[in-house]
């Protein structure tokens, strides 16, 4: 009894999610919803923007998230802070909000520690690493080397965001993201008819266009039409060339099927030619997918599987669907068993990847994916900094990377003077020689000309730090949208850095 | 704690300054629609210390909302978005005035003087219809309207100010798909055909009957011409066919008198209608011809629907036809108790979010396809098809409601020549932009809604005033029509007067308020010939000076046609004329614009184009009586969607 009783309240709360979250599940499908409800996140340090992208991740129902801010609320919270309230002032910060953003979703759960990130990275570092991704929020610029730092060495990815006055910035720091699923907006299908498999071959070599009815001949699907007159084609050619060309008139129905030239990079990718036991799933399956090109596969990738639809007859349609599909499993049970060999051969269990896994990687094999960021720490250093880049966007004196340099700066300005510039009223027009100072000493050190408005540096100083809850809210959504990307493993997130600008609402991205 | 505030609006850069800290405390904005974008800009709004808004939905809370509609909680399913929407977001600003209606926004109550007390109207909208309306009553009130959409990853944000940007309607709006209503009845190709096939049965069975949503045999097919000594014969057996040898009655009739059976149902539809389409023979010469089915001979577990034993939702699995039969019955049974329980003469409103509305339509297409040898579909697909589904997340609206305020912002500040169109893309496009800001388009001087001819509006006495004053004295006399057409923009486009002769003499001594005209009204009246449309804004008083019968308040303009549209006689091409100067002002070449095809609307594809004010160019072409059927009231998406 009681095991049937739980077995339907189980069901009745799928029902119940399916229901919620029917609209994002069109997005990512089931397993990325479940790989978001999977996920923990940690939030350090509760800015607007910092809890404005928590709500977006609580929102669609990430698993577990985590708030961590030894500071109190202030009156100035709850000026642009939608879940710190006004009788919460006083109270720890991340308590206070660990609650209110509770309250949107009943499916996540949520904790808080009341302590200062700088010493709890000190204490212990170890702590991060459970997380699936980790949000930064305004922090100096020390606390938020240090803590890349750790993130980097365990592998987490990080996400920096903040809004400053009128400025976004979003910043994504991750050694190695692998994507399977890129979601392209344009995938071509994928028909093999440049180099047909047997079975579609003795399929339509079976079909006689002119033995058909006219009715069944109007309803013949378009794949065996252009096969036909694809070998009809190569007919008329002479024997030598008759096997590789492909006749100019089909080429853009045809979707050819040769390896993409990302795909092939990947190949030749650190990742995939020294495997060994650390190898994630991810490359024990390129180098067996790369194996199936060079053998089975000859020099194709596995087929996709999926028609699109077409006018046919809904019978020679199906068989031509499972003639696909057909030939898709037995390209995929090729890589599994490949997959299973270089398990073995890495000392790994030869089927600790999943049939399943294999499967929708050989599906979006054309797709995939990495992305590998450049670290904090390179970025922070004069040497390695991406001088050249950062110098050709200033040449365009309103390119946000103006923009990016201020923040810099400011930051700068933070280190040494212990506040925000302008962060006291009395104190605008003080500041803003000492920030213009910070820039010039940054950009010296980059040996870059000191050409940036004035304008920028008294804007800057204008801002006093503060958030603006609109720029807030924009920053919240976009930063969200990244972690899903980071946790799905779906979709390509950017690579690396996000200026907004929400004065003339336009953005950029940079590689820094 | 507000002074905090101030600090924060002070430390905006020079355009923005306290100026406009005290033009956002004093402005009252309108927020139309407390969806997914609205209840993002109610908390933004709240929180940029706006003093005073109004919000009106008509749309109650749905479980599938929750995922990103955060100022709704699960115990609010079921009550009123606005109402729910300023509770929750008053608890973050006692000091805020907030004014919730749970109304739609085309209700007549909501006339160019409620909007004329706004500063700022701010669109969070899902649905054309309403779109064009509110565009339309700012123009009119001349309040300038934030416009925005998102459609999954995809938004878009835009100002709209009468006389310096492009309206809402300066551009024609791609049409709504519709399909042939033969290829609905006798000769479906695609699942979609099946799928609005089964939404017509739906509200022939248990919905608003509508003849233009007819689910039998078509005998009018034009592709059976030729066969007209037939057709009668035919005629008389279809009539025969339909309520299985009685008399022509409706189909709901009929399936009331046996009490809604699923098995005479089931066998009416797909097996005596399909038989009677296959005597048809013209139509299957070409086509592969559909296949009858028996309910006491269902075909065995179908081995080509393959059900993806993976699928860890339900939803994604496809059905046999045996379970589509099983889901045929119950879900009958349960739109049948549905229907009682409201009572006599009630109607149910299809309802993606109905299960037992969504498991009807998946089964009854399904096996309609199976019939006509279409690919049959999972419930998950056919949801998304039949409810127009627009997948939507709580990030791209957090995007888009953090555009809206800044645009906002811009036009408090009187900074509106700042205010751009801004899209934004799924991923940062070839030049890595993720937002592309465009800047805004002059109005489109052709448009059929904003364009330079000048609306004027009259004070006169609605219960006093006769169509025929105001066709002679008012029309004719004082604004120089020669054969004016006249309607109420009402929604229902009732038609005043006419041209042709003697089409509404009926109405002369009629007085205005007789036809639902009260203060606020617009009408809208058009003289063909002179290629002239001008709309007037009614403004009921009870007394005039000098016992005048009417006054014009405002601008009049001269007689006759206007000089700045010289285009005699192709614009009567109307709305599908291409426009020059379409193309925006882009300063990014890979614009990704965004165009959402279709809706979500409960309305099927064919009603697309109710509530769409018919232009007036093309007036002729319509017949007069035609009644346009409003469509406002019944929308319920959910869905905040944007095609501009």
């Amino acid at each position: 009894m009681t095991s049937l009783k739980m077995a339907a309240t189980g069901s009745a709360k799928t029902m119940d999610k399916e229901k919620k979250y029917d609209r994002q599940l069109r997005l990512w499908g089931d397993h990325g919803q479940a790989a978001l409800e999977a996920s923990r996140v940690c939030l350090v340090n509760v800015t607007a923007t910092g809890t404005e992208t928590l709500k977006n991740l609580i929102l669609p129902g990430v698993g577990w998230f985590t708030i961590i801010d030894g500071g109190k609320v202030t009156g100035e919270d709850v000026g642009n802070n939608f879940f710190l309230e006004r009788d919460s002032i006083g109270k720890s910060r991340a308590e206070v909000a660990t609650e209110c953003l509770l309250e949107l979703n009943s499916d996540v759960r949520g904790d808080f520690i009341d302590e200062n990130p700088e010493h709890l990275l000190e204490a212990n570092p170890e702590f991060f690493r459970s997380f699936s991704c980790v949000i930064a929020a305004q922090m100096p610029e020390r606390t938020l080397l240090s803590l890349a730092s750790v993130l980097w060495n365990y592998g987490i990815p990080l996400l920096v965001c903040r809004s400053y006055g009128l400025i976004g910035y979003m910043r994504v720091v991750v050694k190695e993201h692998t994507v399977i699923e890129s979601h392209p907006d344009n995938a071509h299908s994928d028909l093999r008819l440049d180099r047909p498999f047997p079975a579609l071959t003795a399929y339509v070599d079976a079909i006689d266009m002119d033995s058909l009815s006219k009715k069944d001949h109007s309803h013949t699907p378009f794949p065996v039409i252009l096969m036909k007159n694809l070998i009809q084609w190569r007919k008329e050619l002479e024997p030598r060339s008759r096997q590789t060309l492909i006749p100019p008139s089909l080429l853009t129905l045809m979707f050819c099927s040769q390896v993409p030239s990302e795909i092939q990079a990947l190949f030749e990718d650190e990742g995939c030619r020294n495997l060994n036991a650390e190898s994630s799933d991810f490359f024990v399956m390129t180098k067996a997918l790369k194996e199936f090109v060079d053998n089975e596969g000859k020099g194709a990738l596995p087929l996709r599987g999926a028609i699109p639809d077409m006018f046919a007859d809904s019978e020679r349609y199906i068989q031509l669907q499972n003639i696909y599909k057909d030939q898709a499993k037995q390209d995929a049970s090729a890589v599994a068993s490949r997959v299973s060999q270089i398990l073995s051969s890495i000392g790994r269990p030869s089927h600790c990847i999943s049939e399943e896994v294999i499967r929708l990687f050989c599906r979006n094999a054309a797709f995939l994916r990495v992305v590998r960021t450049r670290s904090l720490e390179e970025e922070y250093n004069p040497e390695k900094a991406c001088v050249n880049e950062m110098g050709v966007q200033l040449e365009n004196p309103d390119s946000e990377i103006a923009l990016y340099i201020m923040l810099r700066a400011v930051d700068r300005f933070q280190q040494q003077y212990g506040r925000y510039p302008g962060y006291y009223d009395d104190q605008v027009e003080a500041d803003i020689p000492k920030l213009k100072a910070c820039m010039c000493g940054l950009l010296q050190e980059w040996s870059l000309s000191p050409y940036i408005k004035d304008e920028y540096v008294h804007e800057m100083c204008r801002y006093g730090g503060s958030e603006l809850h609109s720029v807030a809210a924009f920053m919240g959504g976009a930063a969200a949208q990244e972690v899903i990307k980071l946790v799905t493993k779906q979709f390509v997130p950017f690579n690396n850095t996000y200026i907004y600008n929400a004065m003339n609402s336009s953005s950029a991205t940079y590689n820094l | 704690m507000y002074g905090l505030f101030a600090t924060i609006m002070a430390a905006l850069p020079s355009t923005l300054v306290s100026p406009t800290r005290d033009s956002v405390e004093n402005s009252k904005v309108l927020v139309v629609g407390a969806g997914g974008i609205g209840c993002e800009l109610l908390k933004n709004l709240v929180l940029t210390n706006f003093k005073y808004i109004e919000v009106i939905d008509l749309d109650t809370i749905d479980v599938s909302n929750l995922n990103r509609q955060f100022l709704f909680q699960k115990q609010h399913v079921g009550k009123s978005k606005a109402q729910v929407a300023k509770d929750s977001a008053l608890r973050f600003n006692p000091d805020c005035k907030i004014i919730a209606y749970h109304d739609s926004i085309t209700n007549p109550d909501y006339g160019v003087d409620f909007f004329k007390k706004f500063t700022l109207v701010l669109n969070a909208l899902d649905n054309r219809a309403a779109r064009n309306h509110v565009n339309r009553m700012c123009l009119a009130a001349d309040v300038p309207l934030v416009e925005s959409g998102t459609a999954g990853y995809l938004g878009q944000v835009t100002v709209i100010k009468k006389g310096l940007t492009e309206c809402y309607e300066c551009e024609p709006k791609p049409p709504q798909k519709t399909y042939p209503g033969c290829t609905i009845r006798n000769t479906p190709s695609e699942p979609i055909h099946c799928i609005v096939w089964a939404k017509y049965l739906f509200n022939q069975l248990f919905g608003e009957e509508d003849a233009d949503q007819d689910v039998s045999p078509d005998t009018e097919d034009p592709e059976l011409a030729g066969e007209a000594g037939e057709r009668a014969l035919q005629k008389e057996a279809g009539e025969n066919a339909i309520g299985g040898g009685i008399q022509r009655t409706s189909t709901r009739a009929w399936a009331v008198s046996t009490g809604y059976d699923a098995a005479k149902l089931f066998h009416k539809l797909f097996h005596d209608d399909v038989k009677y389409l296959l005597s048809m023979e013209k139509l299957w010469q070409k086509r592969r011809p559909p296949t009858p089915l028996d309910w006491n001979n269902l075909p065995e577990e179908n081995g080509t629907a393959e059900a993806d034993s993976n699928a860890r939702i339900q939803d994604q699995q496809l059905w046999s036809i045996r379970r589509c039969a099983a889901v045929f019955r119950d879900s009958i049974e349960q739109l049948k108790e549905q229907l009682a329980a409201r009572g006599d003469g009630a109607e149910l409103v299809w309802d993606k979010d109905d299960e037992a509305s969504m498991d009807f339509v998946t089964c009854a297409a399904n096996i309609r396809a199976h019939i006509f040898g279409i690919q049959t579909k999972t419930r998950f697909d056919i949801k998304s098809m039949a409810g127009n589904i627009i997948p939507a997340i709580a990030t791209t609206n957090a995007v888009i409601a953090g555009l809206i305020v800044m645009e906002a912002l811009k036009i408090l500040s009187g900074n509106i020549n700042k205010c751009k169109t801004v899209f934004l893309n799924r991923q940062p496009n070839p030049r890595k932009k993720l937002l592309v800001p465009c800047k805004l388009v002059p109005p489109n001087p052709k448009c059929y809604v904003c364009s330079a001819k000048p609306e004027v509006s009259v004070q006169l006495n609605i219960n006093t005033l006769t169509v025929k004053t105001l066709e002679d004295k008012i029309i004719k006399g004082q604004f120089g029509m020669v054969a004016p057409d006249v309607e109420i923009d009402d929604g229902k486009g009732t038609i005043l007067i006419s041209s042709e002769e003697g089409e509404t003499e009926a109405n002369n001594n009629k007085h205005l308020s007789e036809f639902g005209i009260r203060s606020g009204s617009r009408l809208k009246a058009d003289d063909f010939l002179q290629n002239y449309e001008l709309v007037i804004n009614v403004i009921h008083v009870d007394q005039l000076e000098e016992d005048k019968e009417f006054a014009v308040v405002g601008q009049t303009p001269e007689p006759g046609p206007q000089p700045n549209t010289p285009q005699p006689s192709t614009s009567a091409n109307g709305p599908t004329e291409p426009q020059p100067g379409t193309s925006k002002d882009v300063e990014e070449e890979e614009l990704m614009i965004v165009e959402v095809e279709e809706e979500e609307d409960k309305t099927p594809p064919s009603k697309a184009t109710t509530g769409v004010k018919r232009k007036t160019s093309d007036s002729s072409d319509q017949p007069a009586a035609k009644k346009v059927r409003q469509t406002a009231t019944e929308e319920e998406e959910e869905d905040d969607i944007i095609a501009l």
